[in-house]
């Protein structure tokens, strides 16, 4: 569990890196970039979660070796 | 860089960017030189080749040897921090390719010579900015009090990351874009245990962090590539976010770069360059 949970917190952290940057490069002004900021990480982490459920779905279907 | 919508137009009779740039990255400077810049051009050749002679020399030109032998493709160059120094890299690999079938000894100063040479490659790549922004503005009307050069101010944010923003006034962002950057670079040396700074591990992941800058150098120069008895629980992660890190530091350096074009040629951002009362940037319609 505690692994998960670091995993987990990995995964906030380094999203919240890549969003922020993203954010920076994609508007000039600093309170437009603050203000896109929250909206954008919940989408990406939202999005991005999906994505992991769907390939662990994937995984445990079709890849799994028992 | 800038707007596609909008792009800066060439004057008549100025010089052809693109082939400036070309040159500049055949051989530092050559750009420049086609622009009749001669001191820029000379002081761009000396520094950047004097680097990647240095590095060569230190290294014993042999930063191809570290690649094992099923990584060492016809194209195995093209993706290290060197191919932004195109003419030195052909020779150097004319010169040294991977080596010896027998393979020898690497000297002791192997790493520094190929964060020189890296280095080399990442600050022309850079010089090709600069030649292509030269050329473009040709006679075209700048107000430098606007906002240092684009060159000047995206080399400084390599150097430090964040650092370009400070020099264009920006100071919150460049302290916020040093702090992630710089803490995500730090939070991939501690899963990979500091495996991740060594060139001869992971040759192109290393490339990518390279592109953090003297950062990156400092923090392998001070870790010191020691041996490891076992692999760290999360290296491959701490490899990919240290990566992650440098590759973020190039969106850092394309924001310096159009901040400081938009502002010395009196034009809008990209970002407001949008029609505000329908959407004001590419990607922020909830702003609408």
């Amino acid at each position: 569990m505690n692994d998960l949970a670091f995993h987990i917190g990995l995964f906030l952290f380094s999203t919240l890196v890549i969003v922020a940057v993203s954010c920076m490069f994609t508007e000039a002004d600093d309170q437009k970039a603050v203000r896109l900021f929250p909206r954008r990480y919940l989408t990406f982490v939202v999005v991005t979660s999906v994505v992991v459920a769907v390939m662990l779905v994937a995984e445990h279907t079709f890849a799994a070796v028992s | 860089m800038s707007s596609s919508q909008d792009p800066t137009p060439s004057p008549q009779g100025a010089s052809n960017p693109l082939v400036a740039t070309l040159l500049t990255w055949f051989v530092p400077g050559a750009g420049h030189l086609y622009m009749g810049k001669m001191r820029t051009a000379i002081i761009a050749f000396v520094a950047i080749e004097g680097l990647y002679l240095a590095g060569v020399m230190l290294s014993k030109g042999m930063f191809l040897q570290i690649l094992p032998p099923e990584m060492r493709g016809r194209f195995a160059a093209a993706l290290t921090p060197e191919a932004g120094n195109l003419g030195a890299l052909l020779l150097h690999v004319r010169q040294y390719g991977f080596g010896d079938i027998v393979p020898t000894a690497f000297p002791s100063t192997l790493h520094i010579g190929v964060m020189l040479t890296a280095s080399a490659g990442i600050a022309n790549l850079i010089l090709c900015s600069r030649a292509h922004y030269d050329a473009r503005v040709g006679g075209l009307k700048e107000e430098p009090s606007a906002a240092p050069h684009p060159g000047l101010a995206t080399l400084v944010g390599w150097i430090i990351p964040g650092g370009g923003h400070f020099l264009q006034g920006r100071k919150v962002r460049g302290a916020v874009a040093f702090a992630l950057v710089v803490l995500l670079f730090a939070v991939g040396c501690y899963l990979a245990d500091g495996t991740n700074l060594d060139r001869s591990r992971h040759f192109y992941y290393w490339a990518g962090q390279a592109l953090l800058g003297p950062v990156a150098f400092i923090a392998e120069t001070l870790n010191g590539h020691p041996l490891m008895s076992a692999r760290p629980t999360y290296e491959d992660a701490g490899v990919v976010l240290s990566s992650v890190a440098g590759m973020l530091n190039v969106l850092l350096l394309l924001d310096v770069y159009g901040f400081s074009e938009a502002r010395r040629l009196g034009r809008p951002l990209a970002t407001e360059a949008v029609d505000p009362e329908l959407e004001s940037g590419p990607f922020d319609a909830s702003l609408r």
